[in-house]
């Protein structure tokens, strides 16, 4: 499908395309409150909650008011709602505020001012400097006399360099004047997400250029919401609008996450209410036994003799909902409430500031909390995950000649600077290429200090290091690129640009001497992608030894290479390229084909070694996350041998003999599953031994073993705890991530980038790094943070105490209600099974919404440990992992206990107020205040740190129970008139009041002291050593010393030879395909493969649109 | 709600401010930083130990002292049911009760064991008598029994909320309905005791909930007779009888009060009791007795807060023996890092 845009024709298109008015709304005015009850009722515990509030309508059923369900079913609903009607006139006012932007557009020829909203397809938009660009525009002029302009996306992408943009070459040159009386029309896709794509072409019609199609891409866009900077004006056709921009087409509603702990709440929801229906339906029969063998004989109730036909439900539906309270209303508000806060503590967390940058940490899911304590399975981005992503400069080796080596630093290497200084022709070479094979836009400020706009970190830091040794990269002025080398300003004319995708892996320029007219096509990628080119005679050998000692240091490398291109060649092949470039299919493709055609026979002038730090505390986040009990992947898109380098630098993996690295790899099928079978068999093998074993695998055997093996890949990832997967592609992250998932672990993605972002989406919990590679990644994600060591914090701390609090607080939900409920049913035995509620409708309420669920919502201030303990401790986790918090059997506990409760409450009251004393309204009051007076006590003994807003709740509640009572005793109407000061009065009602607490709470306290002391579980013991000080620093000796860190690259290269035998020594034996492919200089390339889908990280780095 | 998750792709158009905010680093406090000053109890034995044991030492005198209160309560418990039905159609109290005819007064006498001081309060005691049934607690309507305005009774009172005719019945339902008639008049000696029924509903009851300008109207005059009836020409504030029976019992053995008996008995004293049996318990198995009780500081005799009290501080006491037992017979340091042993469990999830 196509659509067909004709600029300039006024009313031709409006009713074909929609207006730009943007509409991010979920509702309308109209229908927010049908659509949005819909939705909340769609929720299974509303819409039992709904049918309990209707049946209580009923009068004859209904045990006690309907206000008593209605009142905090409709407050609940009123929060939600609120808050949707809040979030959504936000949505409205800034939708509004777009839509009500003035802009000009041209009408009939002449300039005129309009609403955004009005602008139709077709519409020449003009934009002036710094506006924001209100749709999808085709460029058609630039105040630029080159025709470019520079637009800010960082609203779009979050990458916050400045992306030029340039005219079509159909336009280029037309006047300004011209320009608002331009016609022709654009023929493009149909809207879609893709930000990076836009295969169009685009014909004038006369009197302008003669019908020649001119090809668009990307580059002659400018999309909405991006901001053109430095440019005094722009036109553009606007192509799409409204919601169906490339923006408005992305922006869609991410699936809700569950958290396990949720699925857990449900599972046990189901099981409250499986056990409610069994109740009822006892005792509903059992009510139904007793009217008909005892009701005919107690007249005083005056049963009548022929009952309607419903009448055997009455009795079983009034015990549903006297029983309807098994299933708190209040645990769903209080879940939302306190997940709300654990995102808040994690936004709020000064430890997890990033002070580079000042990024405090985000929850943008305020609901999944709790799984991060959960995690199993972390799988991590490489490049601005665990490093930095601020490429450095460090080594080269130019011609064979290794420069860097000693001092570990290029820039200090006196025989480089030399061989500047005497002007050899390599290293000139060599440092043009660096300067100027790029994207990279160097901006002069007013000081007459260059920076750099790079898109690429690699980029940047060879142009940086060219700089720095005396080739300085001055000016790109449309097509006339300029350095300068040693005060001598050299300019070149860009005739193409051979972009980089992930697939070719290497880019290309075209460029003209401008003093000599030769020209050449300078070329940097890859290793894999260049040195197969070389030409014919070259020794390549030497190039490969230094891309393998490199990659060992953990260093990225990039090969240089140039040639001299004949101009009949240029020519000849510049046509095709143009033809491709125009092609609206397959136009990637067909553009690699042309392309591979001239990039060859290069010479091949040297290899860039680029240093990517690791960031700070990397590997003592992971290695304490390890100790944790969870599991590293590393999914990269780098080479093998870097990124074994960097796994081993952060504690990934363990050297000999600690470790063990199995590789997986092969190009065929059978080549694959041999070496797959093989790394399972090992791996059985040592499962029984505690030893390290990771597996590495690339990109293209992943590709065949998840396409063929999927059982035996998904074994290998139950038995392995570490991973490293090299040169996979953002959806091979993404695979994995589902792999994992289908193995029922719990999985976290972190990354940075672009094409972190699916992986992050399909784990349970993204994490993004708000790094340099854009907010992209950020964006996509559950949670943001600046840095990658603040995972540790993020899962230990907040993760841990988030699991621990939601643990007690929804089983302690589900306990105190079944404590009333079952008080409830208890009395029934002695109301004569009829269904009698033994509280009133107040009290039921204020037990529900406020007694109890208000002291409860501090428990998110408790504190099992504290975070040194977690932190020196992490295999703590273990607990929040194993769900041993919150599972069936510990919620048989919370169960048993409020039987016990009630049991303890019911036979209490009943028999202290008996006889002359049993009056309902008191035994019933008698009975409400035991179960608050038990409930504070369970707090007080499950809490674990008390500060004062503990106590505040616990104790102040307890107040506000009397107070509120003595306040519903002052009204004469009130059914419970004078009854509390009644009690309080009344020495009886207190020595009860004792005796419920003791009996209630002794066999607790026994049993949780004897347990505490005797059967302590590790969070016990933790406890007690850390509250009892001493001991706990003697720990130290039974825990793994920590691994000294070596933070220098230098010292491990060293020691390679070393290091490499035993990490590889199994393979050795087993598997001569990767004997070859680890020590096999010679042969690196056979794994190449042209057509793969692999992305490398470079793609990240070197990516440009 | 759950559904408020996964906001995080941010609508269109709000990146920049969105960095802003980002960037501005959140405001410190305590509470922000989960740094709030807190205490962390743990259960050391000598904590536990000695809560145990203050417990045990609160609640045995507690337990003793209400046990002795209970004690001192002097009670004169007399089933009437059975006695007072004819010897003749003794196997049929139902039909007997029914008959309008027969003659229900029944003479009990009664031997004072210990001296009871004044006020000797009387109740009457039924049991099995479901007072807190559904069907019967709902039935009544508090407003109409405030104000005549309310007359027009709601209809929880159903079935006794209208006469046949169709006219209110004052007081409605089926509590007023079926309210206790039987009657005791008691002499010592040949001696009258004043039996003073005033004052024996709550105060609160007579003021706020029985209005003292409404009359009973229409009540019993049904084919069907329940209980007592009321003098039309007494307002409801003064039915104290009336008061007392509509608050319903929680349990199905309950005591209601009858009256006040404002002069000591001394021990041996035989009363006379002359009761027209008429309420009918026999339809349900209920029995009904006469109780004579004088009353201390913790109410009338009821043993069983003592009783629990006594156990329950013994076996605090008992459980912080042996507490103390186990804890120098097997001491366990706290804190004790040897238990934790990680290696172990590390290797325990592997898989």
């Amino acid at each position: 499908m196509k659509r067909y845009v004709y600029i300039n024709e006024d009313e031709s298109s409006h009713d074909l395309y929609r207006d730009n008015r943007i509409s991010n709304r979920k509702y309308t005015t109209l229908n927010f409150l049908p659509k949005n009850l819909l939705e909340q009722f769609s929720r299974f515990m509303n819409q039992y909650f709904l049918l309990i509030a209707c049946l209580q309508l009923w009068p004859l059923i209904t045990p006690v008011n309907p206000a008593s369900t209605w009142g905090p079913l409709i407050f609940i609903f009123a929060v939600s709602a609120t808050k949707e009607a809040w979030d959504d006139y936000n949505r409205y006012l800034s939708d509004k505020k777009a839509n009500e932007k003035r802009v000009w557009i041209v009408w009939n020829g002449i300039k005129k001012q309009i609403k955004a909203q009005d602008i139709h397809v077709g519409n020449i938009v003009w934009l002036r400097e710094n506006d924001e660009v209100p749709c999808d525009l085709v460029l058609l002029g630039t105040s630029d006399p080159q025709g470019l302009c520079y637009v800010e996306t960082s609203a779009l992408d979050g990458e916050t360099d400045l992306k030029t943009r340039v005219v079509p070459s159909a336009c280029m040159g037309i006047d300004s004047e011209l320009l608002h009386k331009i016609k022709g029309v654009i023929e493009c896709p149909n809207p879609d997400k893709d930000i990076r794509r836009f295969d169009a072409n685009l014909r004038l019609f006369p009197p302008f250029i003669d019908n020649d199609v001119c090809p668009l891409t990307i580059k002659n866009t400018i999309l909405q919401t991006c901001y053109l900077r430095n440019t005094e004006w722009a036109c553009g056709v606007a192509v799409y609008t409204g919601n169906e921009t490339k923006l408005g087409m992305s922006r869609g509603i991410p699936e809700p996450k569950l958290t396990a702990m949720d699925a857990m709440i449900d599972k046990l929801t189901g099981a409250i209410f499986i056990f409610q229906i069994v109740v009822v339906m006892v005792l509903g029969v059992a009510g139904n036994v007793w009217k008909d063998t005892e009701s005919r004989k107690i007249w005083y109730v005056e049963y009548p003799n022929e009952g309607p036909w419903y009448e055997l439900l009455i009795i079983p539906l009034r015990f549903e909902l006297l029983c309807s309270i098994m299933i708190p209303i209040s645990i769903k508000v209080s879940l939302d409430l306190v997940k709300s806060l654990y995102a808040k503590f994690i936004d709020w967390d000064q430890k997890m500031i990033d002070d580079e940058t000042g990024t405090a940490s985000h929850a943008a899911n305020t609901a999944i909390s709790e799984d991060l304590g959960q995690v199993e399975y972390i799988l991590t981005d490489k490049t601005g995950t665990l490093t930095e992503n601020k490429m450095i400069f460090r080594r080269c080796c130019i011609n064979g000649v290794f420069y860097g080596n000693d001092s570990g630093d290029a820039f200090k290497d006196v025989e480089l600077l030399n061989a500047i200084e005497a002007g050899s022709t390599d290293v000139i070479r060599f440092l043009t290429i660096m300067a100027i094979c790029n994207t990279v836009i160097p901006v002069q400020s007013k000081s007459g200090a260059i920076s750099y706009k790079a898109q690429s970190q690699d980029e940047d830091a060879l142009v940086h290091a060219a700089a720095k040794l005396h080739m300085v990269f001055v000016n790109r002025n449309s097509n006339i690129l300029e350095i300068k080398f040693n005060s001598s300003s050299i300019q070149y004319e860009l005739l193409e640009t051979l972009e980089f995708t992930s697939d070719r892996k290497r880019m290309s320029v075209v460029v003209k001497d401008c003093r000599s007219g030769k020209i050449f096509l300078l070329s940097k990628g890859a290793d894999e992608a260049i040195l197969p080119y070389a030409f014919a005679g070259q020794q390549t050998r030497a190039f490969v030894e230094a891309v393998d000692q490199y990659a060992q240091m953990g260093l990225r490398t990039l090969c240089l290479a140039w040639r001299e291109l004949m101009p009949d060649e240029y020519r000849e092949w510049s046509l095709s390229f143009k033809e491709a470039n125009s092609s609206l299919e397959d136009r990637e493709w067909k553009l690699a084909e042309v392309c591979q055609r001239i990039e060859r026979d290069l010479e091949v002038l040297g290899v860039t070694a680029i240093e990517d730090r690791l960031q700070d505390g990397v590997p003592e986040t992971i290695e304490t996350l390890r100790k944790a009990g969870i599991n590293f992947w590393m999914l990269t898109g780098d080479k093998q041998n870097t990124a074994i380098q960097i796994a081993l630098l952060c504690n990934f993996i363990s050297p000999e003999p600690k470790g063990q690295l199995l590789l997986i790899n092969g190009k065929t099928k059978d080549e694959v599953y041999r070496s797959l079978e093989r790394v399972l068999l090992t791996m059985r093998i040592t499962t029984s031994e505690p030893k390290d074993v990771a597996f590495v695998v690339d990109g293209w055997a992943l590709e065949i073993a998840l396409t063929h093996y999927r059982k035996a890949v998904t074994e290998l990832a139950i038995l392995s705890r570490t991973a490293i997967c090299c040169r996979v592609t953002p959806s091979q992250k993404a695979q994995l991530v589902q792999l994992l998932k289908s193995c029922d672990y719990r999985t976290l993605a972190i990354g940075d980038g672009g094409n972190d972002v699916r992986m992050i989406q399909q784990a349970d919990i993204g994490v993004g790094i708000s790094g340099r590679e854009g907010l992209q990644a950020a964006r996509a994600a559950d949670y943001s943070i600046g840095k990658f060591r603040f995972l540790k914090r993020l899962i230990l701390v907040h993760g841990r105490y988030s699991y621990n609090r939601t643990a007690f607080l929804s089983q302690y939900s589900f306990y105190k209600s079944l404590v009333i409920c079952f008080i409830q049913i208890f009395f029934s035995f002695i109301s004569g099974v009829s269904g009698t509620s033994l509280f009133n409708s107040v009290s039921l309420m204020a037990y529900n919404v406020f007694y109890t669920s208000i002291p409860v919502l501090v428990s998110v201030l408790d504190k099992d440990l504290s975070e040194e303990t977690v932190m020196q401790h992490p295999q703590i986790l273990f607990y929040c992992q194993a769900g041993r918090l919150l599972n069936p059997s510990t919620f048989a506990g919370w169960f048993g206990r409020s039987l016990f409760h009630a049991v303890v409450v019911f036979i209490i009251s009943i028999h202290a107020y008996a006889y002359e004393k049993s009056e309902m309204e008191e035994v019933s009051l008698v009975a409400l205040s035991g179960c608050i007076w038990l409930q504070a006590f369970v707090m007080t003994l499950e809490t674990n740190s008390f500060t004062i807003l503990q106590h505040l709740a616990i104790w102040g509640n307890l107040a506000a129970f009397y107070i509120i009572n003595w306040i519903f005793s002052a009204i004469p109407s009130s059914a419970m008139y004078t009854i509390m000061f009644r009690l309080c009065r009344d020495p009886s009602y207190w020595i009860t009041i004792f005796l419920i607490i003791a009996a209630g709470m002794g066999p607790i306290l026994a049993l949780k002291y004897f347990r505490f002391t005797y059967r302590p579980s590790k969070i016990n013991t933790l406890q007690q050593a850390e509250r009892l000080g001493g001991p706990i620093l003697s720990l130290g000796s039974i825990e793994p010393q920590p691994r000294s860190i070596e933070r220098d690259v230098a010292p491990l290269s060293i020691t390679q030879p070393k290091m490499r035998n035993p990490v590889y020594e199994p393979l050795l034996s087993d598997s001569p395909n990767s004997t070859r492919r680890s020590f096999g200089p010679g042969t690196p390339f056979d794994f190449f493969q042209p057509q793969s889908r692999l992305s490398a990280s470079y793609s990240r780095n070197c990516k440009d649109n | 709600m759950a559904d408020r998750g996964g906001t995080s792709s941010g609508g269109g158009g709000n990146g920049a401010p969105e960095l802003a905010k980002k960037s501005r680093k959140p405001k410190y406090s305590r509470f922000s930083q989960q740094e709030l000053p807190a205490c962390k109890p743990i259960l050391t034995p000598g904590w536990v130990i000695t809560a145990f044991i203050s417990i045990g030492v609160i609640f045995i005198p507690i337990g003793l002292a209400s046990l002795f209160a209970s004690q001192r309560v002097v009670e004169i418990v007399d089933r009437y049911d059975r006695d007072c039905i004819p010897r003749n159609v003794s196997d049929d109290g139902v039909g007997f009760i029914e008959d309008a005819k027969a003659n229900k007064t029944c003479v009990r006498t009664l031997t004072v064991q210990k001296q009871m001081k004044s006020p000797i309060y009387v109740y009457y005691q039924i049991s099995n008598f479901y007072q807190n049934h559904r069907r019967y607690v709902k039935s009544r309507d508090d407003k109409q029994l405030w104000s005549p305005k309310n007359e027009r009774s709601s209809s929880d009172c159903k079935p006794e909320d209208f006469t046949s005719n169709g006219q209110p019945i004052i007081p409605c339902g089926l509590i007023a309905w079926s309210m206790f008639n039987d009657t005791y008049k008691f002499s010592v000696k040949d001696k009258v005791l004043e039996v003073n029924k005033k004052g024996i509903a709550w105060k609160s009851d007579r003021e706020h909930k029985f209005g003292s300008d409404v009359y009973p109207k229409n009540f019993q005059s049904g084919a069907l007779i329940g209980g007592a009836k009321l003098n039309s020409s007494i307002p409801l504030s003064q039915q104290e009888d009336l008061i007392v029976w509509m608050r319903p019992a929680a349990l199905p053995t309950f005591r209601k009060l009858y009256g006040k008996i404002e002069v000591d008995l001394e021990p041996n004293d035989n009363i006379t009791v002359i009761i027209e049996n008429n309420y009918n318990t026999y339809s349900f198995g209920g029995n009904k007795k006469l109780v004579l009780s004088t009353t201390s500081w913790m109410g009338g005799k009821n043993d069983f807060l003592g009783v629990a009290y006594l156990t329950i501080g013994g076996l605090c006491l008992f459980l912080a023996i042996s507490f103390i037992l186990v804890y120098v017979l097997k001491p366990r340091p706290l804190g004790d890092p040897s238990y934790l042993s990680w290696n172990r469990n590390a290797a325990g999830h592997l898989n």
